[in-house]
C-alpha cells in the first residue's frame, strides 16, 4: 500500500483542480486585502472580510473531488479513501499557505483572534470538503463541485439569516457569546470530519433507480 | 433514384421564415424559464423570500401602515431570490460546456446568441414572478383599512429589477469567463456588498448598490422623502439591460439593432445615474422646514366633538382614530377635563430627511397635543399619554416636566380604558417594565415614574374600572393639584399607600 501511495502522489497531484482553488484562492485574498483599505471602519470589516474569504476560498475546495474518471476507478486497487484522502493531503499545505497570507494581510491592529478564526475557516473548508464527497458518495455525477458550490453557498446565506441565537456560530468579536460560538464551530468541525470520513468510503453497490449499470 | 437525387435539395428555410428562429428562441425561453424557476437554489429563494415577508407583514407597522414606507419595505429581501437567480442562469448558460454538447449545438440553426437571448428572458421571467410577489406584498398593505399614504412605482421596480440585474450579471459572467467557479465567487462578494454596503453611507454613491436603505424608521409626508426613486430605477433598469445585451454582444449577436440597445441602455444607466445623484432640490428643503416649523401652512384641521385634528393632507383618515383615543381618555377625566377641548396638532422633525430623526420639542399652547406620523403598536399608549398629560397639565411643557403624584392621575387616564392596562404599560415605558422606575414614552420628551407612582397605578389596575373611574372623577381637584404626593393619591383614590422610593428623577 505505501508503495501504491508513492506512486499516487504526482498523477493526483496532476489532476487536482489547481487552477480553481488557485482563482478561488485569488478572490478570497482580494477580500483580505481589501481590510487594508478601508480605514478606521477596519475594525469593523475585518472579520466578516475575512468570513467572506473564507467562503470564497470554500467554493474553490468543493472542486476538490471532481473527477471525470470517477466510474472508471471505481474497481482500481487503490480504494476511494485512500484517493479522497490523498487529494485532501496534497491541497493541504496549499490551504494552510493560503489562510496564513489572508491573516497576514490583515492588519495586526484589527485583526480578530487567530485560533477562533482558523477554528471557523476549518470548519468551513472542511464543510465545502465533506459536501463535496457526500455528493459523490450518493450521486453519480463525474463533477459534482459546481451543485456542491451552490449548496454551500445556499445553505450559508441560510446559516446566516436563520441560525437561532441559542445556537449562535456567527458573532462579532466583542459578543460575550464568543467563547460558546468557537465551542460549537469545534463540534461543527468534528461534525464535519466524522461525515466526511463516513462519506470518502466507495459504497458497495450503486443505489438503485440511478443511471443503470 | 436519378431524379429523386437531382431534385435540388431545399434550402434551410428556417433562417429565411420570418419569425421562425424566435419561435425557437422562445420556445427554448420557456423551457429555461421552467428549469430556472424549479432550480434547488431559486426554489429555497423564493420559500424564504415569501415565508419571511409573510411573517413580517404580520408585524410591521401595528397595522397601520403609511404606504410611502411600505413600498421601500419591499426591496431588502428579493435580493436573495437576485442572488440565486445569479447562480442557477450562470450554470444554465455553461450547461452545454459543462456537457460537452457545445459541438452539437453547433449544427442548430439557433447561433448561440439567440440561445444567451433565451436564457436572458428566463430571467426575466424570474423578474416578473418577483414583481407579482412585490405587488402582492405591497397590495396586502395597501388594502389595510388604517393605510394612509402614497406609495412610489420607481420603489416598488427596485424588487424586480434587483433580480433581473442579478440574473444579468450572472449571464454575462457566464460569457466572459466559462469557468463554474465565477458565480459562486461573485455571489459571495455580492453577499458581502448587500451585507455591509446596502447604500448606508452619505452622499452620491450609495445611490450605485441596487438597494438603498435608509438608516431611520421616520416616517415622513410622501412628497418630503426626497429619494430618486424613479431614477434609480432608470438606472437599475439600464444598467440591467446593459448587461443582458452585453451578453448577448459577447455571443455573437452583432446585430446593429443589438449595438444600438447597448448604446441606449448604457445612455439610459448614464442619465439615470446622474439623474439620481443630484441631492435635495432648495424647495424640497424649504418645503421640509416649513413642515416641520410651521405645519399649520401645509395641513389641514378637521373637527370631532369640538376637538380640533390638524393633519398633514395623507393622514386625514387616521383623524377618527386618535379621535377615538382622545375620547376614552376624556371620559375616564373629571372637572372641566371631560369636557375640555384639545388641539391635536401632528408634527414631524423632515429637516434631516430620512437621514436622522431628531426628537420633537413639547408645544407650549394651552390643550394643544402633539401627534406624531406613525400609528398602532406602541403609538396608542404614547399618544394617550400626552393627551392625559395636557389634560390634566394644561399644557404639553407642563405635563412633560410633572413630577409629582399627578403622574398617577395621567397613567390611569391614559391606559384605564384599554381592555388590558397592564400590557399597554409594559408597552408605554422605555425599558418595558411594570415594577419600579421608568420613563414614559410620548411623541414629545417623556414622564418619569416613581416605584411608587407605579405601585398606586398597578393597584388601581387591580381594581374594577367603574370603581376607580368613579374615585377618580370624584378627588379630580386633589389628583390634579401639583404637589400630590403618591402616597396622598394612594389615600384618595382607596389603595394601599406605596412603599416604593417618590423621589423624582431630575
Amino acid at each position: 500500500m505505501p508503495g501504491l501511495t508513492r506512486a499516487l502522489v504526482l498523477p493526483a497531484c496532476r489532476t487536482l483542480p489547481w487552477r480553481l482553488v488557485g482563482a478561488a484562492g485569488v478572490a478570497g485574498l482580494l477580500l483580505a486585502a481589501l481590510t487594508r483599505t478601508t480605514g478606521e471602519t477596519g475594525e469593523r470589516l475585518s472579520l466578516p472580510l475575512l468570513r467572506a474569504a473564507v467562503l470564497a476560498f470554500a467554493m474553490g475546495l468543493v472542486f476538490l473531488l471532481d473527477d471525470p474518471a470517477r466510474h472508471t476507478t471505481a474497481t482500481v486497487p487503490a480504494p476511494r479513501p485512500l484517493r479522497v484522502a490523498l487529494r485532501v493531503a496534497l491541497v493541504l499545505p496549499a490551504v494552510a499557505a493560503w489562510w496564513t497570507s489572508a491573516l497576514l494581510l490583515v492588519p495586526p491592529d484589527v485583526r480578530p483572534p487567530v485560533a477562533d478564526l482558523t477554528l471557523e475557516a476549518g470548519a468551513a473548508f472542511v464543510l465545502a470538503v465533506t459536501g463535496a464527497a457526500a455528493a459523490v458518495r450518493f450521486t453519480d455525477v463525474t463533477r459534482p463541485g459546481p451543485l456542491v458550490a451552490a449548496g454551500l453557498l445556499t445553505s450559508a446565506v441560510l446559516a446566516v439569516l436563520f441560525w437561532p441565537k441559542r445556537w449562535a456560530l456567527f458573532v462579532p468579536v466583542e459578543d460575550d457569546r464568543w467563547a460558546a460560538a468557537h465551542d460549537r464551530w469545534a463540534v461543527v468541525l468534528a461534525g464535519a470530519v466524522l461525515v466526511g470520513g463516513v462519506c470518502a468510503v466507495e459504497p458497495v453497490r450503486r443505489r438503485w433507480g440511478r443511471g443503470g449499470v | 433514384m436519378t431524379a429523386v437525387l437531382r431534385t435540388p435539395a431545399a434550402p434551410p428555410t428556417v433562417r429565411d421564415e420570418p419569425g421562425g428562429s424566435w419561435a425557437a428562441v422562445a420556445a427554448l425561453a420557456l423551457f429555461e424559464t421552467r428549469r430556472l424557476l424549479t432550480r434547488v437554489p431559486v426554489l429555497l429563494a423564493f420559500a424564504v423570500y415569501l415565508g419571511w415577508t409573510v411573517w413580517r407583514s404580520g408585524k410591521a407597522w401595528g397595522g397601520y401602515p403609511a404606504l410611502q414606507d411600505a413600498d421601500r419595505a419591499t426591496q431588502t429581501a428579493p435580493m436573495l431570490v437576485g442572488l440565486a437567480v445569479l447562480l442557477c442562469v450562470n450554470h444554465a448558460a455553461l450547461r452545454s460546456r459543462r456537457h460537452g454538447t457545445e459541438q452539437h449545438f453547433g449544427v442548430l440553426a439557433l447561433p448561440p446568441w439567440r440561445r444567451t437571448a433565451a436564457h436572458a428572458l428566463s430571467v426575466v421571467a424570474a423578474a416578473l414572478l418577483t414583481g407579482v410577489c412585490v405587488a402582492a406584498q405591497f397590495g396586502w398593505e395597501a388594502l389595510r383599512p388604517g393605510a394612509i399614504g402614497r406609495g412610489s412605482m420607481g420603489e416598488l421596480l427596485v424588487g424586480p429589477l434587483t433580480v433581473l440585474l442579478f440574473g444579468l450579471a450572472g449571464l454575462l459572467v457566464a460569457g466572459l469567463v466559462r469557468s463554474a467557479l465565477a458565480a459562486p465567487l461573485l455571489v459571495v462578494f455580492c453577499l458581502f456588498l448587500s451585507v455591509f454596503g446596502t447604500g448606508s453611507g452619505e452622499g452620491w454613491e450609495r445611490w450605485l448598490v441596487p438597494v438603498v436603505v435608509e438608516s431611520t424608521s421616520n416616517t415622513l409626508p410622501s412628497d418630503l422623502l426626497g429619494r430618486p426613486a424613479g431614477w434609480h430605477a432608470l438606472y437599475l433598469a439600464g444598467l440591467a439591460l446593459s448587461l443582458g445585451l452585453l451578453a448577448v454582444l459577447m455571443a455573437g449577436g452583432r446585430k446593429p439593432v443589438v449595438v444600438a440597445g447597448v448604446a441606449g441602455a448604457v445612455a439610459m444607466t448614464l442619465l439615470g445615474g446622474v439623474a439620481q445623484a443630484r441631492g435635495d432640490s432648495p424647495e424640497l428643503v424649504r418645503a421640509r422646514e416649513r413642515a416641520t416649523l410651521d405645519p399649520e401652512q401645509v395641513q389641514s384641521c378637521a373637527r370631532r366633538d369640538g376637538s380640533t385634528y390638524c393633519a398633514f393632507p395623507e393622514w386625514q383618515p387616521r383623524v377618527d382614530d386618535w379621535a377615538g383615543v382622545v375620547d376614552r381618555v376624556r371620559s375616564l377625566a373629571g372637572g372641566r377635563a371631560q369636557v375640555q377641548d384639545v388641539v391635536v396638532r401632528q408634527r414631524v422633525d423632515a429637516r434631516y430627511g430620512l437621514t436622522g430623526d431628531a426628537a420633537l420639542t413639547p408645544l407650549e399652547r394651552p390643550h394643544e397635543v402633539t401627534v406624531g406620523t406613525q400609528w398602532g403598536g406602541n403609538r396608542v399608549p404614547e399618544f394617550s399619554a400626552a393627551v392625559a398629560g395636557v389634560l390634566v397639565a394644561g399644557n404639553e411643557k407642563a405635563s412633560t416636566s410633572i413630577c409629582d403624584g399627578r403622574i398617577v392621575t395621567v397613567m390611569w387616564l391614559a391606559l384605564g380604558w384599554e381592555s388590558d392596562p397592564m400590557a399597554a404599560l409594559r408597552r408605554v415605558r422605555l425599558n418595558d417594565t411594570v415594577t419600579g422606575s421608568d420613563s414614559v414614552l410620548q411623541p414629545t420628551d417623556g414622564l418619569y415614574m416613581t416605584a411608587a407612582q407605579t405601585e398606586v397605578l398597578r393597584a388601581l389596575f387591580e381594581r374594577p374600572r367603574g370603581e376607580v373611574t368613579a374615585r377618580v372623577k370624584d378627588r379630580w381637584a386633589e389628583l390634579t393639584s401639583p404637589k400630590v404626593t403618591a402616597a396622598r393619591a394612594a389615600q384618595l383614590l382607596g389603595v394601599p399607600a406605596p412603599e416604593g422610593d417618590d423621589k423624582c428623577l431630575d
